[in-house]
C-alpha cells in the first residue's frame, strides 16, 4: 500500500485522471479506435454498462501500459492479449484474465496468391516482414513455425513496422504477418489477393480479452461481473446485428462516417471478419489448453524462463 | 583555487549523482514499489551486468551507434554544405529557408514509418531519420557562423588579394568553427534520438529496439538499460565534439592568470 503513492505519482496524469473519473472506469483498449471494439460502442451506447452501475471511458493508450496500469492496480480492467497475461505475470504483474472475447488467436502469415506459400512448411528459407519481434504478431509467428516443426533460423525476418500492406505490394517482402481481420481484407481490396495462414488452424492459443487486477477480483467481484455482462451482451449484439453495430461505431471512431463508400464496405469486411472469431457456444470462457499451449510457445521463445501456476492465470469464475 | 579544490569540485557530480542513486535506491525499497513500476539501482545494476555477461547489450549498442555516427557524419556534412550555401547567398536563402523551417515543424515520429517504406527496414532508414535530426542545428549554426565574420576582415583579406579559396580556408573556416562546433553538440545529442526512433518504428536490433523489447516483456530494469546506455552514448558523443573543440580552437584560449 506504501507503494500506491509513488506509483500514482509516477503514472502522472493518465493514473490520476483514472483514479479521480467519479465512478468513471478508463479502458485501454491498446489500439486507436477501430470497428473491431464495436461491441463496446454497442454495450456503452445501449447502457449495458450503465445498468452494472459502471460508466466507462475509452483509453487507446499502448497495450503494454493498460496492463501495467491494471498491475499498479490503478485501473481496474485493460483490454489484452493472451501472451500479455503471461509474460506480465512473469514480472510479478498482480492481473488475471477473466474474459475470453476472440476466441481464436487472429495472427497469420499472409503471402501473394501464386507465391506457393499456403502452409507453415512453406514458409521456411522465405523472407517475412513483421511489424516487431515482440508482441502478439512475434508470438503468433514463432507458434506457427513451431507448429511446422522450424525456427527463426529457417526464415528471414525483418522487422518493418506496421507497414505489412505497403511491403507486400512492392515485393519487398514474400510474406507478412497480419491480423486476419485486417490486412487480407486490405490486400484484397487492393487487388493484391493473398493466401492467408492461419494460426488458429495449427495452433490454439489464449486469445484477446479482459483482464483484472487481482486488487478489483477480490474487493469487487460484483463490479467484474457486472463488466463482463455488459460485454458480453456488447459482444452478442454485434454478432446479432453487425451493420447497427457499424452505424453505432460511427460515434466513437472519428472520420468512419467521412470514408468513400468503398472503404466503409472495406470496414464492414473488417467487422465481419472480427465477428467470426466471437462467435461461440460458451462466450466468455477461457480454454485451460489454450492457455497451456500459450505457455508452451512463450518457453520455446525463451519469452518465459520457466513454467507458471497457469490455474492463477486466468479464471472463469466470474462468467455468468 | 587549489589544486584540492579543483579536485573537490570536479568530483562534485559524481557525489551528486551518488547520492540521487542512494535516494532512488532508498525510496524504491522502502515503499515496495513493484519492480515493473519503478526499479531500484540495484536491479537495474544486476540487469546490466546481465546484459553484458549474454553480449546482448553490446550487440545492441554496437548497431546504434553504427546508425548514430552514420547520420551525424550524413547530417552534419550536407548541413554544412548547404548552409554556407545559404550564407553567401541572400538569394538561394529566400528561395529555400521556407521550406527548410517549415520542415523542422514535422514530427520526426510521423515521417518515420515512411522512410521504413522508402528506404527499406535496414539501418539506412535509422541512419536517414538520424541525419535528418541533425541537420537543422548544424545548418542554422553553420549559418550564423559564416554571418559573424566581421566584415572588415574581408576587407583585410581582400586588401592582401586573397583568392576566394583562401578566404574561404583562412578566415571563413576558422571564424565560423565555433560556432559549428556549437551546432555539432547539439546535432550529437539529437542524433541517438534520431536513431532510435527509427528502431522503435521499424527494426530487430539496436537500443530502441531493446527497449521495445524490455516493455513488451514488462521488464523495466531493461528499459533502464537501454535508456542509460543511449544517455552514456549521448554524453560521450558530446565530450568527444567538446574536446574536437578545445582541439581545434586552442589557437583562441587565452591563459589566465
Amino acid at each position: 500500500m506504501k507503494s500506491r503513492w509513488l506509483a500514482l505519482l509516477l503514472f502522472g496524469l493518465v493514473a490520476c485522471q483514472a483514479s479521480e473519473s467519479s465512478s468513471g472506469i478508463r479502458l485501454p483498449m491498446g489500439f486507436i479506435p477501430n470497428i473491431q471494439f464495436a461491441p463496446f460502442y454497442v454495450a456503452l451506447e445501449r447502457g449495458y454498462f450503465s445498468e452494472e452501475g459502471i460508466e466507462l471511458e475509452f483509453d487507446y493508450s499502448f497495450e503494454t501500459d493498460g496492463v501495467k496500469l491494471v498491475g499498479a492496480g490503478e485501473l481496474p480492467f485493460s483490454l489484452v492479449s493472451g501472451e500479455q497475461v503471461l509474460l506480465a505475470r512473469a514480472q510479478e504483474l498482480p492481473v488475471v484474465y477473466v474474459m475470453a472475447w476472440w476466441q481464436d488467436y487472429p495472427i497469420a502469415v499472409a503471402a501473394p496468391v501464386g507465391s506457393g506459400i499456403e502452409t507453415p512448411q512453406d514458409l521456411a528459407g522465405i523472407q517475412i516482414g513483421i511489424p516487431g519481434t515482440f508482441g502478439a504478431s512475434y508470438v503468433g509467428l514463432r507458434a506457427l513455425l513451431y507448429s511446422a516443426g522450424l525456427t527463426e533460423e529457417d526464415i528471414t525476418l525483418d522487422s518493418i513496422g506496421f507497414n505489412q500492406v505497403e511491403s507486400l505490394i512492392s515485393g519487398r517482402q514474400q510474406a507478412v504477418v497480419v491480423y486476419v481481420n485486417n490486412e487480407p481484407l486490405q490486400l484484397n481490396a487492393s487487388g493484391s489477393p493473398v493466401n492467408v495462414i492461419r494460426v488458429a488452424d495449427y495452433v490454439d492459443l489464449a486469445s484477446n480479452g479482459l483482464l483484472a487486477s487481482e486488487s478489483i477480483l477480490a474487493e469487487d467481484p460484483d463490479m467484474v461481473r457486472g463488466m463482463i455482462r455488459a460485454t458480453l451482451r456488447g459482444i452478442r449484439d454485434t454478432i446479432e446485428d453487425p451493420e447497427a453495430a457499424f452505424e453505432i461505431s460511427k460515434q466513437y471512431i472519428e472520420g468512419l462516417d467521412q470514408l468513400s463508400p468503398a472503404d466503409q464496405d472495406l470496414q464492414r469486411a473488417v467487422l465481419a471478419e472480427s465477428i467470426k472469431f466471437w462467435k461461440t457456444d460458451r462466450p466468455g470462457y477461457s480454454d485451460p489448453q489454450a492457455w497451456e499451449n500459450m505457455q508452451t510457445v512463450l518457453l520455446e521463445m525463451g519469452l518465459l524462463a520457466k513454467p507458471m501456476d497457469l490455474a492463477a492465470a486466468f479464471t472463469n469464475e466470474f462468467l455468468p | 583555487m587549489t589544486k584540492l579544490a579543483k579536485r573537490m569540485t570536479a568530483l562534485l557530480p559524481l557525489v551528486a549523482i551518488g547520492v540521487a542513486l542512494l535516494f532512488w535506491e532508498g525510496v524504491a525499497r522502502w515503499s515496495e514499489i513493484p519492480l515493473f513500476i519503478l526499479p531500484p539501482p540495484s536491479a537495474i545494476g544486476e540487469r546490466l551486468a546481465r546484459s553484458i555477461a549474454d553480449g546482448s547489450l553490446q550487440r545492441h549498442t554496437l548497431v546504434t551507434l553504427s546508425e548514430v555516427l552514420a547520420g551525424l557524419a550524413l547530417g552534419a556534412v550536407s548541413a554544412s554544405l548547404l548552409g554556407y550555401g545559404l550564407a553567401k547567398s541572400s538569394t538561394l536563402e529566400h528561395a529555400l529557408s521556407p521550406y527548410i523551417v517549415a520542415s523542422q515543424s514535422i514530427p520526426i515520429v510521423a515521417i518515420a514509418p515512411l522512410l521504413v517504406i522508402w528506404f527499406g527496414p535496414g539501418r539506412l532508414s535509422k541512419v536517414l531519420i538520424s541525419a535528418l535530426i541533425v541537420f537543422f542545428p548544424v545548418l542554422i549554426n553553420t549559418i550564423v557562423g559564416v554571418r559573424t565574420v566581421p566584415t572588415e576582415l574581408y576587407d583585410v583579406m581582400r586588401s592582401l588579394r586573397a583568392t576566394k579559396a583562401q578566404i574561404f580556408r583562412k578566415l571563413e573556416v576558422p571564424a565560423a568553427t565555433p560556432v559549428l562546433l556549437g551546432g555539432l553538440k547539439i546535432g550529437a545529442t539529437l542524433s541517438v534520438i534520431g536513431a532510435v526512433v527509427g528502431e522503435f518504428v521499424g527494426s530487430d536490433q539496436g537500443l530502441g529496439f531493446l527497449i521495445n523489447v524490455g516493455n513488451g516483456l514488462y521488464d523495466t530494469p531493461l528499459v533502464f538499460v537501454a535508456v542509460i546506455t543511449l544517455v552514456a552514448m549521448a554524453l560521450v558523443l558530446y565530450g568527444l565534439v567538446a574536446m574536437l573543440e578545445r582541439k581545434v580552437l586552442a589557437w583562441r584560449i587565452v591563459e589566465v592568470g
